[in-house]
């Protein structure tokens, strides 16, 4: 694989960019993988490429059926962060912040990893507490949180508003390592290396049933014919429960839609990540300079990408009460993506009861920063057919055991999230 | 400065009304009824900014919203704005403008010079690069990158201006007002439809405006003046100017933008900026037109090249050349139009036709005027760094893979035509699945999926008979549909020129040895170079390439580039338009002011405001307030120089010594009705209910199905089947719900009502040893004796000759009573007491004390009922019914919910009896144990207990129980703070209830 | 902007309701013996389909009544609103 550089960049530049190798191949299914893994979103690339490096498993294929990372990784605010109150959350994120920290020189793929720190705006003072008990929480966990005050947020934020807000501003949790990373490029820079040790990415491949027999996985049926296989990782977020449907099982998801939204590119002018709390609200402003603002979900069972202005309505008057500023910026582009809401808010890694089959679902609005970790720790349970440590707590039974991972405190209702 | 490119007597502005505007600090001269771009065209000003990446001098390819390059930033301070599109800004006096995106000017951009290294930033390189040393990225390398990047430069202020949203019902949404648009609305209003025709312009007629064209023997324009004011007089039509559909969402609900103050000069104070139409429309008429595409060659973006339906519309409409020595590059018919506009008009165009020849009757009547006509030439290369002025131009060889000879020639503008794009954005976006029509060479709508119909040149139509007729009969069939009515008005005859086939070569090939850049996305800086290397590299879906180059990415959406992008990709991949397919249409059509889409819910609109019907009485008496949810209540009444903490600590210790009186008013209060209400409460509380007698309250828990606590409260039972439950303040709208939910879905058959009663009443709490005393002078004849009403009794009392409703329960652990009476009679309680109370030394106390108070008696409030905590963890265990089902019960069976290790409820007391333990502390036992550092439980609320005089903490403690007496720490890292603490009983204050009951 | 239909009200605007889940899940009957598997498909395993969804809403800012609609989760397009004691 040709390495990318600043010098190959330049030599390629004086053949007028002729001599630049294919990203990935466009390989035909073989009839029997190792393992095999739906879904080439963020997720799914990610556990591929862990197989293949981490376990040494390469005889791999990814089923894809549309295009590499055109699920929620093609759809999100790109977002990090490991700002959970949680153990079971907080520790398993930071790794991932661990992972993302190096992930470009990694990938030899600039993913743009920028640690511009992620603010959570707090509007009274039991706000505030419940944030203490988050932060205090991270930072017994080994996780970095500080406190803001009004005086330290009106030098980062000064066109926050900070003298006729509706809910004023008390001060803020802040982790400075959270941050954003190019979403596109993850995937594609995961879909490389992963090709690039072996792994088929076979796009507009669908799965459309699977085989299995006393209770063990044996192979799939594709619309590119049947291929054999003793291990299957599911990574398809929004379309969970319709392959799980094809395998007889109903999980604790619901398909719902989020929005989100550019303005249009302004020079910069907000460094940071910045949530509002008297709402549900959250900007950060892309290197493009466009602001980059998402908010509640559509609030109906939804497998639709289109998404109502009522509710950008609501997210964007969230926007302006936080930002007065905005309001004279100009929406470009919105789109919505289908999230996999899972009924405590948190995700499952886990085997089934299907030997070979693995899960991984659940990541409700919150799938994007877990794009590392999750491939790690899945990679991990389907190569040792066992969880890791840092999932060992995303059980499928938990909703049998009473074992929940709330953030929240919201319960069941998926649709107020 | 003159107006050296204005024409005499051509154009619809107004001559009389002369305007000045500054653009890039210099002044110049328009008329009303221009744009900036007209006027800037007209003043001979072509360079108006520069591109994203390469910072290429870049002038107007349009002259409305597919215009791609001319964004400017207008005004400055709080009312300025970003990326303004020059075509669509009307001239006012006194108007601002700047280019954006360049320093120290547009004419000399140091910017540019990425232009000269531009061989090393092709599509994407920044993900192969940048990456060592691994700080840099985020230290040096973006912020250069996003320093270089954005266009206009944001407000910091807040918008001062106002927003307003209107919704509107309708038979027939029409929107744009071009023949078909204007032939739709007359058919549907004649039947008697109720008609909304928007149009994005301020002026109507659309192609009519240009078009050399007769309807019912009358020029085009005329025709459609005369169809509006027709319009205009009926009832039944809304006709609206400047006023974009900018979105189609689910059940035909469509959003419009109506422009309503940028463009007067004087505006009233009360005019909005903009005004946001919700319309609900019973069918919707998408005629929204098409767009011109460009056609590519080396280095077309440079400024003075634009698309030739602008050319002539900047003749027709404005009176302007955009050049004096024009040339026409076309692919089809259309570019003889303006070719024969230039030549009507003075100039002497040259036209270079790719195809060989072509049997219009427009291109005749070119030939007859004697216009100069190359065919199959085209311009391989445009010269001129600022502004064009001149080309190099080629003969095309047969297959038109090379040229057979190359010439220069001077011009001073190009305008090309290279076919037309239906506006397809509105269909797309209500769900039409779009499909390739191979004569027009583009996507047109197909199956529509709601009730839209598209029509007219965004159908794919492009003759005007065929248009009117198409648009006259949409308009009557579906009013026909909707009326019942039958009125048939007949399609007016029509003339226009005839148009000869395209051809649909678009993208002229490399001289040999050459590497001319070719502009496909002029805002974003995509060439056909950056979309080649895309493909090689493996990007092949339609939607990698647009990610990997950001081709149709930029704030025109991709409305001039993204068809000439999609045929590249089909030409590299040997694949048919169709086969590559083409990236989704999401609202807006065009950017939308966020401010716009709010409206009024801004500052302190931004939610609500509720307040009890004492708030006046608050605020005049010093109350500082604070929001719980969204009611504002008193935090605390100060005097003189107190601090917080000294108000709530005088406040609680002349509860706990004397009397205080605290605004309940926000607690939820419902009424439940109905014989079945006994069987309702035990079902819904976790305690039981059948025997509460008339007249006695009760306090009870509820649960979440899932067994998690959902909210507490009390309920009193007002008589044989009349119950007052009282709710949290946080939860209040969800319990009423949560009730409804249960009565209504699970068990319909109970007979039971609920209704929210909470601002029907306004409540106040009367607290501490002498309120009992006060209430024997409030009720002077009640029995208000401890048997007269008995802890948790109740009465219904006369307060002066005003109903009161007597509770005695306590919230602060004294003895103490909640009164409600009608909210309109509120203040006279509230002022009754304060009067009566006052030899006593009575004093309000707010959310703070009234804190401190439940705190240190250990009652639970919303800081431990976090929507995490089971009924046991708080102690509750008493609550639970064994006897009977009740919501929630099932689950606490589970596993986890059974754990005799879980977190309990406990007190928490500083070692050194001073020290203040942060709420949002944790628990541990070890304080320099190494990270993670395994936590035991967590501070839930903190206080200075009055009663001991020293801080005191509530706290949920992993078998907290068991740990009474032991010694943790309570760290706050946040904070910096490492507090040695002993465990005690959550019951720090009067632990037996006693008071309550005395 | 979805358009409701309340069976109590006629058609309005989607902002005066509130959404309520799968309308086909049903409370165990208590009086009977309640596997664990039950109650937890009860609590937390709702229909999640790709097409025809029958759900709950609530008219919370008008009548207040819950009522159950057929609506599609691919269209959002809806196809049929009745009373609780109707069948969808």
């Amino acid at each position: 694989m040709q390495k990318y550089s600043i010098f190959s960049l330049i030599k390629n530049a004086f053949s007028n960019h002729q001599n630049w190798d294919v990203v990935w191949r466009d390989p035909a299914p073989k009839k029997e993988y190792d393992a095999i893994i739906i879904g080439a979103g963020g997720h799914g690339l990610a556990t591929a490429y862990y197989l293949a490096k981490e376990h040494k498993i390469t005889n791999i294929a990814i089923l894809e059926k549309g295009w590499i990372g055109g699920g929620n990784v093609a759809r999100n605010t790109t977002i990090l962060r490991s700002n959970y109150m949680w153990d079971a959350n907080g520790l398993f994120y930071e790794h991932g912040m661990k992972l993302w920290e190096n992930l470009s020189q990694e990938l030899n793929y600039n993913v743009m990893y920028s640690p511009r720190g992620i603010i959570n705006l707090a509007h009274s003072d039991a706000q505030l507490n419940t944030y203490s008990r988050r932060g205090n929480s991270m930072r017994l966990n080994g996780i970095d949180a500080v406190m803001l005050g009004r005086k330290e947020l009106k030098k980062m934020i000064p066109f926050a508003d900070f003298s006729s807000a509706r809910f004023p501003i008390f001060g803020a949790l802040m982790q400075p390592r959270g941050g954003t990373a190019r979403h596109d490029a993850v995937a594609w820079g995961y879909a490389r290396q992963a090709d690039s040790m072996g792994v088929d990415i076979i796009q507009h491949c669908e799965v459309q049933g699977f085989e299995v027999q006393d209770g063990k996985i044996k192979g799939v049926q594709t619309s590119r014919g049947n291929i054999k296989t003793k291990k299957i990782g599911l990574c398809v977020a929004g379309s969970t429960s319709l392959l799980a449907e094809k395998l007889n099982m109903k999980l604790p998801i619901e398909a719902h839609v989020l929005q989100a939204c550019v303005s249009e590119p302004v020079k910069p002018f907000l460094d940071h990540v910045v949530t509002f709390g008297a709402g549900h609200f959250y900007c950060s402003q892309s290197d493009k300079g466009e602001m980059v603002m998402g908010g509640d979900l559509d609030g109906y069972n939804s497998y639709a990408q289109r998404g109502n202005l009522p509710t950008l309505q609501h997210v964007l008057s969230e926007g302006v009460a936080m930002f007065p500023n905005l309001s004279r910026l100009k929406m470009l582009r919105t789109w919505g993506g289908i999230m996999d809401m899972s009924m405590d808010g948190s995700p499952v890694i886990d085997k089934s009861h299907i030997e070979g089959l693995y899960l991984n679902f659940g990541w409700c609005y919150g799938g994007f920063k877990a794009t590392p970790v999750s491939g790690w720790t899945f990679a991990h349970t389907i190569a040792q057919d066992r969880p890791h440590e840092l999932n060992k707590k995303f059980t499928l039974n938990r909703f049998n055991t009473g074992d929940l991972l709330d953030e929240k405190g919201v319960g069941t209702k998926t649709w107020i999230g | 400065m003159s107006e050296k490119f204005r024409l005499d007597k051509v154009g619809y502005i107004n001559k009389n009304k002369k305007i000045s505007f500054k653009f890039n600090g210099k002044k110049y001269f328009g008329y009303k009824g221009d744009t900036l771009a007209s006027a800037l065209l007209a003043n001979g000003v072509h360079l108006i900014g520069r591109s994203f990446k390469y910072h290429r001098p870049r002038g107007f390819i349009g002259a409305g919203v597919e215009e791609s390059n001319a964004h400017v930033q207008l005004y400055s301070g709080a009312k300025t704005e970003p990326n303004a599109m020059a075509t669509t800004v009307e001239l006012v006096e006194g108007l601002v403008a700047k280019s954006q995106n360049c320093f120290p000017s547009v004419s000399f951009d140091l910017g540019a010079i990425n232009n000269f290294l531009s061989k090393f930033f092709p599509a994407g390189f920044y993900y192969k690069t940048f990456m060592w040393p691994k700080s840099f990225w985020y230290k040096i390398y973006e912020p250069v990158i996003r320093k270089a990047a954005g266009l206009g430069v944001a407000p910091l202020k807040p918008d001062p201006e106002r927003y307003e949203h209107k919704y509107e019902y309708c038979d027939i949404l029409i929107a744009g007002s071009g023949p078909s648009g204007l032939a739709s609305a007359l058919a549907a209003a004649k039947n008697g439809a109720r008609v909304i025709l928007a149009e994005d312009k301020p002026r109507f007629g659309g192609s009519l405006l240009t078009d050399e064209v007769t309807i019912g023997n009358k020029k085009g324009k005329d025709w459609a003046d005369e169809t509006i004011e027709q319009l205009k007089s009926m009832p039944n039509v809304i006709v609206k100017n400047r006023s974009q559909v900018f979105g189609y969402y689910d059940h035909n609900m469509t959003v419009m933008l109506e422009r309503t103050k940028d463009h007067i000069e004087n505006p009233s104070e009360y005019t909005p900026r903009q005004r946001l139409w919700y319309i609900r429309a019973k069918e919707v008429i998408i005629s929204t037109g098409s767009i011109e595409r460009p056609l590519v060659f080396g280095n077309n973006d440079r400024p003075g090249i634009m698309l030739a339906s602008a050319a002539k519309e900047y003749m027709k409409v404005y009176g302007v050349l955009v050049g004096k020595k024009p040339i026409i590059f076309t692919n089809n018919d259309s570019g003889y139009d303006t070719a024969i506009d230039f030549k009507k008009n003075g100039v002497d165009p040259l036209v270079l036709d790719i195809r060989s020849n072509s049997e219009g009757s427009v291109v005749k009547e070119a030939k007859n005027l004697n216009i100069d006509i190359k065919f199959s030439y085209g311009v391989v290369n445009a010269i001129g760094y600022r502004k064009v002025n001149s080309a190099l131009i080629g003969k095309l060889n047969d297959k038109k893979s090379g040229y057979e000879s190359l010439e220069s020639i001077n011009c001073d503008c190009i305008c090309v035509s290279g076919n037309w794009t239906p506006t397809v954005h509105l269909s797309s976006q209500s769900g039409n699945k779009l499909k390739f029509d191979e004569k027009i060479n583009a996507f047109i709508p197909n199956q529509p999926r709601q009730n839209e119909s598209t029509i007219g040149s965004a159908n794919g139509l492009f003759t005007l008979k065929s248009t009117l007729e198409e648009g006259f009969k949409k308009g009557y069939d579906l009013s026909k549909k909707i009326t019942d009515k039958d009125l048939k008005i007949p399609v007016p005859m029509s003339n226009e020129r005839s148009y000869g086939k395209q051809d649909k070569f678009w993208c002229m090939p490399l001289p040999k040895n050459k590497q001319y850049k070719r502009c496909v996305d002029f805002q974003n800086d995509v060439y056909v170079s950056d979309i080649e290397l895309a493909v090689r590299e493996g990007f092949r879906s339609i939607e990698h390439v647009k990610r990997y180059t950001t081709l149709g990415m930029a704030t025109d959406q991709g409305r001039t580039s993204n068809l000439n992008g999609l045929q590249l990709v089909s030409n590299i991949e040997k694949k048919i338009v169709p086969e590559v397919g083409h990236t989704t249409f999401r609202p807006p059509y065009t950017p939308v002011t966020i401010g716009a889409i709010v409206g009024r819910e801004v500052g302190k609109y931004y939610r609500p405001t509720r307040k009890s019907p004492m708030h006046n009485w608050h605020e005049n008496n010093n109350a500082v307030f604070v929001d719980a949810g969204l009611w504002l209540r008193p935090r605390y009444y100060k005097q003189d120089n107190e601090t917080l903490a000294e108000a709530a600590k005088r406040e609680a210790t002349n509860v706990r010594n004397n009397v205080g009186i605290c605004d309940v008013t926000s607690l939820g209060k419902i009424d439940i009705k109905g014989p079945d209400s006994a069987e309702f409460l035990n079902r819904i509380y976790t305690n039981a209910w059948k025997k509460l007698p008339i007249g006695k309250a009760r306090y009870g828990v509820m649960l979440r199905e899932d067994g998690i606590v959902f909210d507490d409260g009390t309920t009193t039972r007002i008589s044989e089947n009349h119950y007052h439950m009282t709710t949290t303040t946080a939860q209040a709208v969800n319990v009423l719900s949560h009730l409804e939910y249960y009565l209504q879905v699970v068990w319909p058959e109970l007979n039971v009502n609920v209704l929210s009663i909470t601002e029907q009443w306004a409540g106040v709490a009367v607290a501490g040893p002498n309120s009992r005393n006060l209430l024997k002078k409030l009720f002077p004849d009640t029995d208000v004796s401890k048997e007269g009403i008995p802890f948790m009794g109740f009465k219904e009392a006369d307060l002066f000759g005003v109903p009161a409703r007597i509770f005695r329960i306590s919230f602060s652990g004294e003895l103490a009573y909640e009164l409600n009476v009608e909210s309109g009679y509120g203040i006279f309680m509230w002022e009754k007491i304060m009067e009566l109370g006052k030899e006593m030394n009575i004093e309000p106390y707010g959310t703070e004390a009234l804190s401190t108070l439940r705190i240190e008696m250990g009652h639970v409030a919303g800081s431990e009922i976090d929507g995490r905590v089971i009924a046991s963890d708080l102690s509750l265990d008493g609550m639970l019914s064994k006897k009977k089902d009740f919501i929630g019960k099932r689950s606490l069976k589970r596993k986890a919910f059974l754990n005799p290790e879980r977190e309990k409820i406990v007190g928490v007391v500083p070692l050194d009896k001073k020290t203040m333990i942060p709420e949002g502390s944790h628990l541990v036992s070890d304080n320099n144990a190494k990270l993670p550092n395994p936590k035991l439980g967590h501070i839930s609320a903190s206080c200075w207990s009055v009663e001991y005089n020293n801080p005191f903490s509530l706290a949920i403690l992993k078998d907290g129980k068991k740990k009474i007496g032991e010694k943790l720490f309570a760290l706050a890292p946040l904070k910096n703070q490492s507090i040695p603490v002993k465990i005690v009983s959550s019951h720090y204050v009067d632990p037996k209830g006693e008071r309550v009951r005395s | 902007m979805l358009e409701i239909k309340c069976p109590y009200c006629g058609k309005r605007s989607q902002n005066e309701f509130s959404y309520g889940g799968d309308a086909t899940v049903k409370r165990p009957d208590l009086e009977k013996e309640v596997s664990d598997k039950e109650w937890d498909d009860f609590l937390y395993y709702r229909k999640n389909p790709r097409g025809e969804h029958s759900e709950l809403w609530h008219h919370v800012a008008g009548c207040r009544q819950w009522f159950k609609v057929l609506r599609s989760t691919i269209t959002h397009e809806i196809f049929k609103t009745v009373k609780m004691n109707e069948e969808l």
